[in-house]
């Protein structure tokens, strides 16, 4: 990858990160915030969605766009949804949890709560949005984090319901899942002081630890989600969604100031050959007898293929933009969105089965000259008018520069084309649910992980390396309710960190373990109702039968009830087999004792209860 | 400083620019952000500085814009009248109270559901722009008196767009009203039409649909399931609404609906015999006796409740179970009768015919004087007593008789 002195091709670069919170309720309904599978629906429906124009009496081209395609969204509710998530009920209020973790993250951010928040109808009319709308509403402002290329300002702050998940994408419309839509998340966009891609990584690396701060934000994979919006002179402002890994953020920032670079270039060389875009034609008739799989398959279920003449385009559509990334993939790109397969272009055949022949025929059809290109679409009727539009449009649009945009991020760390960049009149008031006024005065400003690390260190012992794997672990604030129960902070970092990793390595299902399993077997344990020797038993039982009880599991693996008494009557058997040895060696025979005390007790004794027994029992004898 | 404005508002260290609403309340300014989020700010201690005046015009709505609304006219389309009352279909945010309220007339439907567009010639009419929980009974005679001039002029068909609150009233006022020789199709919208998911585009479209057809009768088109695919056609006097927010709230009771219309299919289908295109003349009876009242007993129901019903022309009880009050009410409602009240007994299980030969209570209600209404919906007996008042000689014998489709002799639910 090529690196660029971003500083003189003036990179602006900000961030917006979107995080689940971890509430009990959703944002506007009662339903639990628990994902599920797909299969787990006890219900669907279908929807069409159809754009309306906002207050302001402006239809938001992104939402237009979206509309062109008739589009049927099929929806899977389950026994942890309701009407709400179905738009089939007005939405509750604003749920008070969330707003409460949110101005503790303001507070982290030092920013300022708004006066009055109003919660506003985001126009979203690609189905993830039963509604058509993202509720969504601005609850902090003007804050700041630290990095070390600099303070980062943060512009807002806002409070908003997630999306549904999107299953699957069919001919004719997506599949979505509501178990996702409405659970919280909080929007945090930084302002464009963001000039390298390691600091754009270094935010949000920052951004993401004030937020686990918190101990209320979902964790897993999907759970965060960080947009990127880079710009550089004379280029325009891209916004990146959808970038799932922190790791990708930098190749992000760098992979999109090279495809503006490239743009740019390509724009100077389009300028200098004068080029233009024809009329967009039907060019059926060249490829009536095509042995090209793809036009072959439009052409025999009615379709036809439609053309335009990219006039002085000649090489320029086959240029690499991102790694494997052309300029026509671009066209593609638009084309795909009005429900083609994608493109063909000239600077690519004879391929895919268009013959040498066919391409001159069509060259000739458009009245090609050497030095243009010439973009094909081959698909239904309609959809072959509408890709080759859009196809063309953004071949104009490589005659200006850079479009501003929507892109999503594709693993490789190089984007696609999603949609225009919304404006601001995709946004009116959301009239169901009144204004709240925060207050943030009563919020409790959480602990950083940073302070944490350093607090389980001095306060519990912890080493450095256990004391940040429990604090950015996910069972943080079990670990601290343990220990404010009175644990043995040693003894539930252990648990925490290790022994369920073990137990996952031995193929336990963990994952049926939830907190309170676990805060109760730590009680035991405190208590000494069960000894640290018998926790992993139990808990690989009670992943097994979740139905269980804590005390249940200690019952059923027989480890419960073990007395100071039974103890020394354990031992003194054990030091009595061995009469001879103790006699001979004393307290050298310990060690080996020790076991053997332990292999009797089978783990229902603590073993430092045992250890002191055996000692006073060969002190007895020695 | 006005609404539309630009302002820049400093307050508490925080500078923010925007277009000032009309949701702007004495306590806090609400500014629409460049962002597109509006944000409310306290007036106290906010430095304001109007920037710009008059940037946009929030108060208006597309309908004052320029489009032109002109409709071509197609001699192979048969002509709908597109009838508004108001409601949700038919409505938009209102900025100023943040409610929302009907803004529309017939046309800016039309522009508002280009969907509509190719399927028929239109003709656009507003009676009324009301909330339907404001609706009354001179609204249903004025709507009658439209609907009457529409098939008049030659109108094939009549949509009326109506909020659902009350849509079974009225559309049950019209079905003992008018003779009609076309379809009168009722239709609105449970979700606001300023949300892209809105019903109103389905059900607006399956109404003139509906309104093509060969049924000639009163209908309700809404949503027949929570999905955008099938519309029910409900006769008038047989639907009610069972939801309050659901798509498919309303529900014919005591059958299945009288036919669908299929979204995608474009296709209307009927599950029963119904009144044919052209086999009745027009016919208008839209007198109507606004003092009747329609109570419904609950145990403890207080007796004075009754001593307002003194000199009203007619009673409709909802009655418990098989159409029962209390036996110490009965006396109360004796006098009612003998005043010359005509008293009817309806149901408040909803579904069932009412009988009251099977237990004492009942059969001293008949013996009172009152009237059976079979299994007439409570709130449709009520409208049928009132036009039967002021038509029929005699209103208390009609009541046990069908006259419109709104009692079924036979109960048979899975029909």
């Amino acid at each position: 990858m090529t690196e660029y002195d971003y500083e003189e091709l003036g990179l602006v670069a900000g961030l917006e990160i979107h995080q689940q919170l971890d509430t009990a309720t959703k944002l506007f309904c009662d339903s639990p915030t628990v994902r599920r599978e797909p299969e787990e629906a006890t219900r669907t429906f279908t929807r069409y969605l159809h754009p309306t124009r906002s207050e302001l009496g402006e239809i938001d081209d992104a939402a237009l766009e979206e509309s062109r395609v008739d589009r049927e969204f099929e929806y899977l509710a389950y026994d942890t949804t309701c009407l709400v998530e179905e738009d089939d009920e007005p939405p509750a209020k604003l749920d008070a949890e969330a707003l409460d973790v949110v101005m503790q993250i303001s507070e982290l951010m030092e920013m300022s709560v708004v006066d009055q928040a109003h919660v506003m109808r985001k126009i979203v009319v690609d189905g993830s949005n039963t509604s058509g709308f993202q509720r969504s509403s601005l609850i902090a402002q003007d804050g700041e984090i630290q990095t070390s290329e600099g303070a980062v300002g943060i512009e807002d702050l806002m409070l908003e319901e997630e999306s549904a998940q999107r299953i699957e994408e069919r001919d004719d419309g997506v599949l979505y899942s509501l178990d996702r839509l409405g659970i919280p998340l909080v929007e945090i966009g930084t302002k464009p002081d963001i000039s390298s891609p390691e600091q754009a990584r270094e935010a949000a690396e920052t951004i993401g630890m004030l937020l686990r701060s918190t101990g209320k934000v979902k964790r897993g994979l999907g759970t965060i989600r960080q947009d990127v919006n880079v710009s550089i002179a004379d280029g325009a402002r891209v916004e990146m969604k959808g970038v799932q890994s922190l790791d990708d953020i930098d190749d992000i920032v760098r992979n999109e100031v090279g495809r503006q670079v490239e743009l740019l270039a390509i724009r100077d060389e389009l300028q200098q050959r004068d080029a233009h875009v024809g009329e967009p034609q039907d060019v059926t008739d060249v490829f009536a007898d095509s042995d090209s799989g793809v036009i072959r398959g439009a052409l025999d279920s009615g379709g036809k293929v439609t053309g335009v003449r990219l006039a002085g385009f000649d090489g320029l559509v086959g240029r690499e933009l991102q790694p494997d990334r052309r300029l026509g993939t671009e066209l593609s790109d638009h084309a795909k969105r009005h429900g083609a397969g994608g493109i063909f272009h000239t600077d690519e055949l004879p391929a895919y089965g268009v013959t040498e022949e066919e391409v001159d025929a069509l060259r000739e059809a458009v009245g090609a000259e050497p030095e243009d290109a010439v973009a094909i679409v081959a698909a239904d009727s309609q959809t072959a008018d509408l890709a080759i539009d859009a196809a063309a449009v953004r071949a104009e649009a490589a005659i200006e520069g850079v479009p501003e945009e929507t892109r999503g991020a594709n693993d490789d760390g190089t984007t696609r084309y999603l949609r225009p960049l919304p404006g601001a009149a995709r946004m009116y008031p959301e009239t169901d649910v009144p204004p709240v006024e925060p207050d943030p005065s009563e919020v409790e400003v959480p602990e950083l992980l940073t302070e944490k690390v350093e607090r389980y260190q001095s306060e519990f012992g912890l080493d450095a390396g256990l004391a940040e794997q429990v604090a950015y672990g996910r069972r943080m604030p079990l670990f601290e309710r343990a220990v404010d129960d009175g644990a043995d902070p040693t003894f539930v970092a252990g648990l925490v960190e290790s022994t369920v990793t073990e137990l996952r390595r031995d193929d336990v299902p963990v994952e049926n373990l939830d907190d309170e399993q676990l805060l109760a077997v730590v009680a035991l344990v405190t208590d000494g109702d069960l000894a640290k020797e018998g926790v992993n038993e139990v808990l690989a039982l009670l992943a097994e039968n979740p139905q269980l009880s804590a005390e249940e599991a200690v019952e059923e693996a027989g480890l419960s009830g073990v007395s100071e008494d039974e103890v020394r009557d354990a031992v003194v058997e054990v030091v009595e087999r061995n009469e001879s040895q103790v006699e001979n060696e004393g307290m050298a025979a310990f060690s080996g004792l020790m076991g053997e005390a332990m292999g009797a007790l089978r783990g229902r004794a603590d073993g430092e209860i045992v250890s002191s027994v055996l000692r006073e029992e060969i002190q007895k004898r020695a | 400083m006005n609404a539309g404005d630009r302002i820049r508002v400093e307050r508490g260290g925080v500078t923010n620019e925007g277009v000032l609403m009309p949701s702007t309340t004495a306590d806090h300014l609400v500014v629409k952000l460049d962002g597109g989020y509006n944000v409310g700010i306290e007036r106290e201690d906010a430095e304001i500085d109007v920037l710009e005046t008059d940037v946009y015009d929030v108060g208006e709505t597309q309908s004052d814009e320029g489009e032109s609304s002109e409709i071509e006219f197609d001699d192979d389309l048969p002509t709908i009248s597109l009838i508004s009352t108001g409601g949700t279909i038919a409505s938009t945010v209102d900025y100023r109270t943040g409610a929302v309220t009907a803004q529309f007339d017939a046309e800016d439907v039309l522009r508002a559901v280009p969907d509509l567009a190719g399927r028929a010639n239109y003709r656009g009419r507003v009676v009324a722009n009301i909330l339907s929980e404001n609706m009354t009974p001179d609204v249903w005679r004025d709507l009658a008196q439209a609907v009457y001039e529409e098939i008049d002029a030659g109108a094939d068909g009549v949509v009326v767009m109506h909020g659902t609150d009350t849509m079974q009233f009225s559309a049950s006022a019209l079905s003992f009203m008018l003779d009609t020789p076309v379809p009168i199709v009722f239709t609105g919208s449970q979700r606001s039409a300023d949300r892209p998911s809105s019903d109103n585009v389905m059900n607006a479209v399956c109404a003139v649909e509906a309104a093509k057809s060969d049924a000639a009768e009163v209908m309700v088109c809404m949503h027949g399931t929570e999905s955008d695919d099938v519309c029910a056609l409900h006769r008038g006097t047989r639907v009610r609404k069972n939801h309050t927010s659901r798509r498919d709230a309303f529900e014919t009771v005591g059958a299945k609906p009288l036919g669908e219309v299929d979204y995608d299919a474009e296709e209307v289908t009927f599950r029963r015999d119904h009144a044919e295109r052209g086999a009745v003349e027009l016919d208008l009876a839209a007198d109507i006796d606004g003092e009747v009242e329609l109570v419904k007993f609950t145990p403890g129901m207080d007796p004075a409740a009754l001593d307002y019903l003194d000199g009203k022309s007619g009673v409709v009880i909802e009655g418990t179970g098989l159409g029962h009050v209390h036996t110490d009410l009965i006396p109360r409602v004796e006098e009612l009768v003998d005043d010359g009240t005509t008293v009817v007994m309806t149901s408040q299980c909803i579904s069932g015919r009412v009988c009251d030969r099977v237990y004492d209570t009942g059969r001293d209600l008949l013996d009172a004087g009152v009237v059976e209404a079979g299994d007439t919906l409570p709130g449709t007996a009520k409208v049928k007593l009132m036009w039967a008042l002021s038509n029929l000689g005699d209103p208390a014998d009609a009541m046990g008789r069908n006259l419109v489709g709104e009692l079924q002799e036979e109960s048979k639910p899975w029909t």
